[in-house]
């Protein structure tokens, strides 16, 4: 390819991609980073693991309450 | 986001019931039409379909309406609900004529600690993510 070439090749692509007008910020990210940042991981504690674990096993041993729950949801 | 809170409370705690009685109703008529089980589905759907999923939007209103004068957690506030909601399924089972099974009274305890267990873990989990991601509480 000439240089004349990538002279045209470069004018065109110019002329394809305008120029993005309003560039600006129109306000500050890097509080929303921060915060974002300082976010905890969601933890779950071992009660309500040990609570899901029990309402599994209930629900399996008494396969009944599952119309009820079912009703009431 | 400060606007109409109250509206997007109630809109957060419709979402978790109205999702799940899609499973409820496809339970329900898995036992009635594919089980031929003589459940009057008509009659059953109304207590989850119309009560239950208002009684959580206006539930989760009453928790934003406290929350800034009492620190309750989500979790606790919902295992209350059914308080409300069990004598309430009770009454509206016997005004519509549902008929309890043989053993539900038997089941009773158990399906109240269920319920309760169920009730705490979907309102600490679904309820207050819902309520984060629309900067509720």
């Amino acid at each position: 390819m000439s240089q004349q070439d990538d002279k045209e090749f470069r004018e065109l692509l110019k002329q394809a991609l305008p120029p993005v007008a309003d560039t600006k910020l129109r306000r500050d990210l890097w509080p929303d980073m921060l915060k974002k940042l300082d976010e905890q991981p969601l933890r779950v504690p071992w009660f309500d693991w040990a609570l899901a674990a029990l309402l599994g096993v209930a629900l399996v041993l008494f396969p009944g309450a599952i119309p009820a729950l079912l009703y009431h949801l | 986001m400060n606007q109409h809170i109250y509206l997007r409370a109630y809109m957060a705690g419709i979402t978790v019931p109205t999702i799940f009685l899609l499973v409820a109703a496809t339970g329900f008529c898995i036992v009635r039409y594919v089980l031929d089980l003589p459940v009057p589905i008509e009659r059953v759907i109304v207590f989850p379909m119309a009560v239950v999923p208002n009684a959580w939007g206006l539930w989760n209103m009453v928790f934003v309406a406290l929350h800034s004068r009492a620190k309750m957690s989500i979790g606790p506030h919902g295992a209350l609900l059914p308080l409300l909601l069990g004598p309430l399924g009770m009454v509206m089972a016997a005004v519509l004529n549902l008929g309890f099974p043989p053993n539900a009274i038997r089941v009773l305890p158990i399906a109240a600690l269920v319920g309760f267990s169920v009730y705490y873990l979907a309102w600490k989990y679904l309820v207050g993510f819902l309520n984060r991601v629309l900067g509720i509480a």
